[in-house]
């Protein structure tokens, strides 16, 4: 079972949409970003074109930013929660990356 | 690149391959090659830097960002 | 029969779902509210009920003690957190990976609207 489209035959590139992308990190750690300043990193296992996703052994990142109110000085305060598998509601997705393949 | 292009489509389809600038609406901007896009403005960006505020917060090889999340402009 | 019903509407949300039916777990909300409970149904639009549920922070949601079950609006849901044990992670891949050959989602994705 090769991983082929069945859209019009274009050349065969890996990514011809961009959701391919997020097909060949199946199975893979990503990265994803999501609204509210948080962000997952976990093992990929589903996922649908509404970007509703199945990560697993994730870390989540909530970082927040509170302003000192005497010195006025930004501090951003990061909290971190981990869990065994998470559904993600697709809506709240802004970005994807696959794991660091160079550098 | 205004050579001869028609449509939006057509516009954006002669913008593959090339850096492009990605501004979404929370301030963030997104730069990288553009690989390909489809029709929800969902984009595939390679070498991609987050930038906010003028700095630039984090490189991703591939990134893909979600359409419908108020991408503002391609440039 | 089953089968058609599945191709028609089991978009992998659905599949991966109705395994869950009678597990527990947590549904964490936009507003940050995160509840604990038995998932007793989930429907296309990801809304889901829950029985014998518990607020996470019930200190800080004291309005929710008396609640013994909720229905969710999908909409709300930020994320649902599953005990592991209990998702075939295989069966979730294959899934994700049909769904993405699928033609309806292939027509939609492209630039020709």
């Amino acid at each position: 079972m090769t991983e082929e489209t069945h859209t019009a035959p274009v050349e065969p590139a890996a990514v011809e949409e961009p959701l391919d992308l997020v097909r060949l990190s199946l199975d893979e750690r990503i990265y994803v970003k999501l609204r509210g300043d948080r962000e997952l990193r976990g093992k990929l296992h589903a996922y649908d074109g509404h970007l509703n996703m199945v990560l697993s052994e994730v870390e989540e990142t909530i970082t927040v930013v509170e302003i000192n109110e005497e010195t006025y000085e930004e501090v951003i305060r990061t909290q971190k929660k981990t869990s065994e598998m998470l559904f993600v509601r697709g809506d709240g997705v802004i970005l994807v990356s696959p794991p660091v393949r160079t550098g | 690149m205004q050579s001869q292009e028609r449509s939006p489509t057509e516009f954006l389809n002669n913008v593959i391959g090339r850096p492009v600038l990605v501004k979404l609406n929370s301030g963030v901007d997104y730069r990288g090659i553009l690989s390909c896009l489809d029709g929800y403005m969902n984009i595939a960006l390679e070498q991609t830097e987050e930038w906010v505020n003028g700095q630039l917060k984090n490189k991703y090889g591939d990134a893909f960002i979600r359409g419908n999340n108020g991408i503002k402009s391609i440039l | 029969m089953v089968c058609f019903y599945y191709f028609l509407v089991s978009t992998l949300r659905i599949e991966s779902r109705n395994t869950l039916i009678g597990h527990q777990v947590t549904v964490e909300l936009k507003n940050d509210l995160a509840i604990t409970g038995i998932l007793s149904s989930v429907d296309q639009f990801l809304n889901i009920k829950l029985d014998d549920i518990r607020v996470v922070d019930d200190t800080k949601y004291p309005h929710m003690m008396a609640v013994k079950n909720c229905f969710i609006r999908g909409s709300v849901v930020r994320y649902v957190q599953l005990p592991a044990s209990a998702v075939d992670t295989a069966l979730l891949q294959d899934a994700a990976r049909r769904e993405a050959q699928t033609p309806t989602t292939a027509a939609a994705h492209t630039m020709n609207r």
